[in-house]
């Protein structure tokens, strides 16, 4: 244990340091992405490690933050304390929409309904071209503003995105050792008994999962703000394959598993300069063989 | 206009052969899903293979398009038996999740190697049928789509014998009911799973074999129709392949009196409402869950 938190440490240090260290924006561009990557991984954690629900809606709320935040500040001029906000609501309420009638029902319609989401609200943002100008996207989204201060530089992103990482790293900690964490890993452990315990178990998963909507589209904000150009593909559904591979491969139900598994899979794919089909074709047949391999693994 | 008896039936002739097709497309999920008690995720994928293996036959082999058709139904069914063995047969025991996960990664897996082999532009795939279109009282009917009516009603007396009729059938429909009680009365279940994989990969092929040549052909296709097959089966009750059939031929009138009195925008969403409007009112569906014939 002593270990653990000594290695904890130097990692955080390292984070901070890591700017000093290393002067290439391309290797502070990936780290900020990873950064991002934490925040969503979390996201997914709370659902599928926590409460043991598979979800296929991280890239629907994380794409939901993206087009809030980036039309409201590209139409209506807002800060982005406000569209951060903003996009954060949204997130909560697509999850809310969402979960209501399909966590009511069984957790295989929970599935189908989530995947059936993130395709829809995709097919939206590409039909829907007065708003979204469709598959050409929506350009020069304005850097952000938080606390009244403009963050550009390339480092100055990059503290904001370890800041992101550390904030939802340490929401979940809270969470999950709350009262209510308790009640989410009760759930997932045995349903019958969470029910007989007295816990509302259909409320506890509702609330996760808009809590887990929240956070995805908190880090589809960031991302919108940092790369400064959004289209339909936020939506992608081969996002969806990575969380899982981080979360699952990295330890789901455990708070740093998940970030180890971020780091690591942000990282190798570029380190390892793989296209885009080959790195999704290697992610499918991780995720086969951790099916077929290591089925514990799955669901702690 | 909207008023007009000829456009409405055109309409109603158009919502019916869509409706149709998208029963096809979805019939073989439907059949997983009630016999199997899970749900394959690389459905849109099977879709999606039939197609490039259609356009594969007819454009490398030179196969004329009834052929390559015949051909692809059995490349399809035993590819669907080796995705029941590898995927399903070892996770029958496990939750529900590890279906879904593996499933998840092969239609990935498909994807990406349809991309690489194929590349992303979008192909056409040519049949005989795709530019005839005859007139009834005002009506055009369109010979591709006729097929593809044709196709749903081969398939569905086809299907419906199967399980009626034969023993493997007969098997799969007491797995429905029981797998358990299959174990004890000596039914080599992961024999009818790789049975039930079998036919359900070659009715999805053959829905893209039929439907895709209306369409452009390309690696992510089949999200469309996984989207309309989701709805459609949960829409028709979980597994319940006549339900499936009623779901899906309601879908394409309603998207098509959308699409033709209302906005073309309004069409896209109408199955993911018409589900979620489905899961608040009646979970189980319309028909429930039931693989009876």
């Amino acid at each position: 244990m002593r270990r653990r938190s000594a290695l904890l440490w130097a990692a955080a240090l390292g984070a901070l340091l890591l700017p000093l260290a290393v002067d290439s924006p391309y290797v502070l561009h990936i780290a900020i992405v990873t950064g991002i990557y934490i925040v969503l991984v979390q996201s997914l954690n709370l659902v599928l490690g926590y409460c043991g629900l598979l979800s296929l809606a991280s890239p629907a709320f994380f794409g939901v933050g993206a087009y809030v935040a980036t039309l409201l500040a590209l139409r209506q001029g807002w800060d982005s304390t406000a569209t951060l906000a903003m996009a954060m609501l949204a997130g909560i309420f697509s999850a809310l929409v969402v979960g209501f009638p399909s966590l009511r029902v069984s957790r295989h319609s929970f599935v189908i309904v989530t995947l059936s989401a993130t395709l829809l609200l995709q097919l939206v943002a590409l039909n829907w071209e007065e708003m979204t100008r469709g598959s050409l996207g929506l350009a020069n989204i304005p850097a952000p503003r938080l606390f009244g201060m403009t963050v550009r530089t390339r480092i100055e992103w990059y503290y904001l995105s370890a800041a992101a990482a550390a904030i939802a790293v340490f929401c979940t900690w809270l969470l999950v050792s709350s009262r209510f964490g308790r009640a989410m890993i009760a759930t997932r452990d045995d349903e019958q008994l969470a029910l007989a315990c007295g816990i509302d178990v259909f409320r506890t998963r509702l609330v996760a999962f808009c809590l887990s909507g929240g956070l995805a589209a908190v880090a589809g904000s960031l991302y919108a703000h940092f790369i400064s150009y959004i289209d339909p593909g936020v939506f992608g559904f081969s996002v969806s394959e990575t969380l899982l591979i981080m979360v699952i491969l990295g330890g789901s139900g455990t708070l740093w598993g998940p970030v180890a598994g971020a780091v690591v899979f942000t990282a190798l794919p570029e380190m390892l300069r793989l296209t885009p089909e080959i790195r999704s074709l290697l992610y499918g047949v991780i995720l086969l063989s951790l099916v077929l391999y290591r089925p514990r693994r799955l669901f702690p | 206009m909207a008023t007009d008896p000829v456009f409405l039936a055109q309409l109603a002739a158009n919502g019916f052969s869509v409706g149709l097709g998208y029963a096809l497309a979805a019939v073989g999920l439907a059949l997983i899903f009630g016999i199997l008690g899970q749900v394959n995720f690389a459905h849109g994928e099977l879709y999606m293979l039939g197609a490039f293996l259609l356009f594969w036959a007819m454009k490398q082999l030179g196969l004329p398009y009834g052929i390559a058709a015949v051909l692809m139904a059995a490349l399809m069914a035993g590819f669907g038996a080796l995705l029941a063995h590898v995927v399903i047969v070892p996770n029958l025991d496990r939750g529900f999740e590890s279906v879904v996960l593996g499933t998840l990664a092969v239609g990935i897996i498909l994807q990406n190697a349809v991309r690489l082999g194929f590349g992303a532009t979008p192909l056409d795939v040519a049949s005989p049928l795709e530019s005839q279109a005859f007139e009834i009282g005002g009506v055009l009917l369109f010979g591709q789509r006729m097929l593809v009516c044709a196709t749903f009603l081969a398939a569905f007396s086809g299907l419906y014998a199967f399980l009626r009729y034969s023993e493997i059938g007969r098997a799969m429909r007491a797995m429905a009911q029981n797998r358990e009680a299959c174990v004890m009365v000596g039914i080599d279940v992961r024999r009818v799973t790789r049975w039930t994989g079998a036919l359900a990969a070659a009715l999805t092929g053959l829905a893209g074999v039929v439907i895709s040549p209306l369409f452009d052909l390309y690696p992510n296709m089949g999200t469309e129709v996984v989207i309309k097959s989701f709805a459609v089966v949960i829409i028709g009750g979980m597994g319940n392949i006549w339900g499936a059939a009623i779901a899906g031929v309601a879908l394409g009138l309603a998207e098509s009196y959308a699409g033709g009195l209302g906005n073309a925008a309004i069409r896209d969403g109408i199955a993911f409402i018409v589900m979620i409007a489905m899961l608040l009112a009646r979970p189980q569906g319309l028909f429930g869950r039931t693989v009876r014939v």
